[in-house]
């Protein structure tokens, strides 16, 4: 289990330093290497660390350890083909974390980071929506019994697309320099984890790698079904590159605008539920 | 009857009639996530919050005084409480009762502080959860009246027991009331008060019994 964490990482990590090549490429720059997210973390992991004079210090450092391990018990309950409600509560309470992360230093910039973090709750009613959609035909919420049930009737991103629509933007939402990504805007630094450096940042990339790899993961085997590792692996990157492709080519919305158009996508997908609900 | 066991297989259920509390993984996650956050309101310091002073660059830390320090770190232990009561019981009536509590102990929190500004946000708080208790209460002596049981664990294994749609609608509406500590995070005037760890435990708990009120309505 060590060694597919630390892989999940290195392989979420390496995602995310796709997805940075990719947006570059898309707007003709040249961009950092694929791997440059997997040296940041090394990097990090060496640097002098203190907490800050005005920070509640406890919290401060507890936060990192929460964010990977609420990750780490997502990737277990993945593996063991758990119940998505479980994974569904770990993604909300994430919002939590980038709160604490922000609150925690008492610096404004964190802060922001933090409040617009919290402001845009609305991303994550989709995929409740998703998962709603999802239960509604497999009469479960276990993902060993959604993948049973994709061998038989088909993968269920032909069944349900607009359920697979409604986990793309969630995923959307939590990528790094999306329309959404108003949690770490420029005019706020880095956002909530502005004062977190040195150690505290490796922890939060680490944990960023495994919540990559867990929502991409995520999404190929509730709407493809269980396919072999390796094809999934290569689902992930098609699945990246196509966020790179969204990402690049949209600009970021303000917050207000961010939270309406969330708050749309939102009703849409209630409503599309409540038809599938009365049809089904 | 709902879906069987969303929440996945119960490890453990202690059973006192109706009454009962209930360890699941979807619960006992929720519940650790409630009792690690708890600790750090326990242990951790207020932080300094740092402000900037309009009309220069000057800029200042705000302190906590001792008196509000004690009764924010109360309240938010409480708040812990609650919300790990919330998320274990398997009993209706102490799970609208804990989510109650938790709705007094947000507005606590916030109320301690001595800033005008707050005050306000921390009143118009309060009359939004005290406005969700009759939903939130309302539908749980629904269910009692309509299915003669209030035990979740009874709901769900018994087919004959079905809860009304419109019932199920009150309780998510009355945890919204309770719980919606997080939507005033839009509120300039409640990040006037210095946040960490205490404000945290307001989000936390509003979104926990959020998560818990999802599992509840689909086993019900």
């Amino acid at each position: 289990m060590i060694g597919y964490l630390l892989f999940a990482v290195t392989f979420g990590l390496l995602l995310l330093g796709i997805h940075r090549k990719a947006i570059a490429r898309i707007q003709r720059r040249p961009g950092p290497p694929v791997w440059q997210e997997i040296l940041h973390m090394l990097k990090f992991s060496f640097k002098s660390t203190w907490i800050p004079a005005t920070a509640s210090d406890t919290l401060f450092v507890g936060v990192v350890l929460v964010a990977i391990g609420i990750w780490s018990a997502a990737l277990f309950v993945l593996l063991a083909g758990g119940s998505i409600l479980i994974i569904f509560g770990i993604y909300m309470l994430h919002k939590i974390v980038e709160h604490g992360f922000g609150l925690s230093s008492g610096s404004p910039y964190g802060k922001f980071g933090g409040v617009r973090s919290v402001i845009s709750a609305a991303s994550e009613i989709p995929l409740f929506v998703s998962v709603a959609v999802v239960a509604l035909y497999t009469q479960s919420l276990d993902i060993s019994s959604i993948i049973q049930y994709q061998n038989v009737h088909g993968p269920l991103l032909f069944i349900v697309p607009l359920a697979a629509v409604a986990m793309y933007l969630v995923i959307l939402s939590k990528m790094p320099f999306g329309p959404f990504s108003i949690v770490e805007s420029k005019e706020l630094v880095s956002g909530y984890k502005t004062e977190h450096f040195g150690v505290w940042r490796a922890g939060l990339q680490v944990s960023n790698g495994l919540k990559t790899y867990v929502l991409l993961f995520l999404f190929i085997t509730v709407f493809m079904g269980g396919i072999p590792l390796w094809w999934t692996l290569a689902g992930m990157v098609v699945l990246t590159l196509s966020l790179s492709f969204v990402c690049a080519l949209s600009p970021m919305l303000s917050p207000f605008d961010s939270v309406t158009v969330q708050m749309v996508i939102t009703g849409i997908m209630v409503v599309y539920a409540a038809v599938l609900g009365v049809f089904a | 009857m709902g879906m069987d066991n969303p929440g996945g297989i119960p490890y453990f259920i202690l059973e006192f009639g109706d009454e009962l509390v209930y360890f699941s993984p979807y619960t006992v996650s929720l519940f650790i996530l409630a009792l690690v956050f708890t600790l750090f309101a326990v242990i951790a310091k207020p932080e300094r919050q740092v402000d900037i002073v309009f009309g220069g660059d000057a800029f200042y830390a705000k302190e906590t005084s001792l008196a509000e320090l004690k009764f924010r770190r109360f309240m938010a232990i409480a708040c812990g409480f609650a919300s790990m009561g919330a998320m274990v019981t398997g009993d209706l009536f102490n799970f609208t009762l804990f989510i109650s509590l938790v709705g007094i102990c947000n507005v606590g929190i916030v109320a301690a502080v001595k800033n005008r500004h707050v005050q306000n946000a921390a009143y118009q708080y309060g009359i939004v959860a005290l406005s969700a208790t009759v939903p939130l209460f309302g539908a749980a002596a629904l269910i009692a009246a309509t299915t003669g049981t209030l035990s979740m664990v009874e709901l769900w294994s018994n087919a004959s027991l079905a809860v009304p749609l419109v019932v199920k609608a009150l309780l998510v509406l009355g945890v919204m009331g309770e719980g919606m500590a997080p939507f005033y995070a839009a509120k300039a005037e409640m990040f006037r008060a210095p946040g960490a760890p205490y404000v945290i435990m307001c989000s936390l708990s509003s979104l926990l019994i959020f998560l818990r009120v999802i599992e509840v309505v689909l086993v019900i």
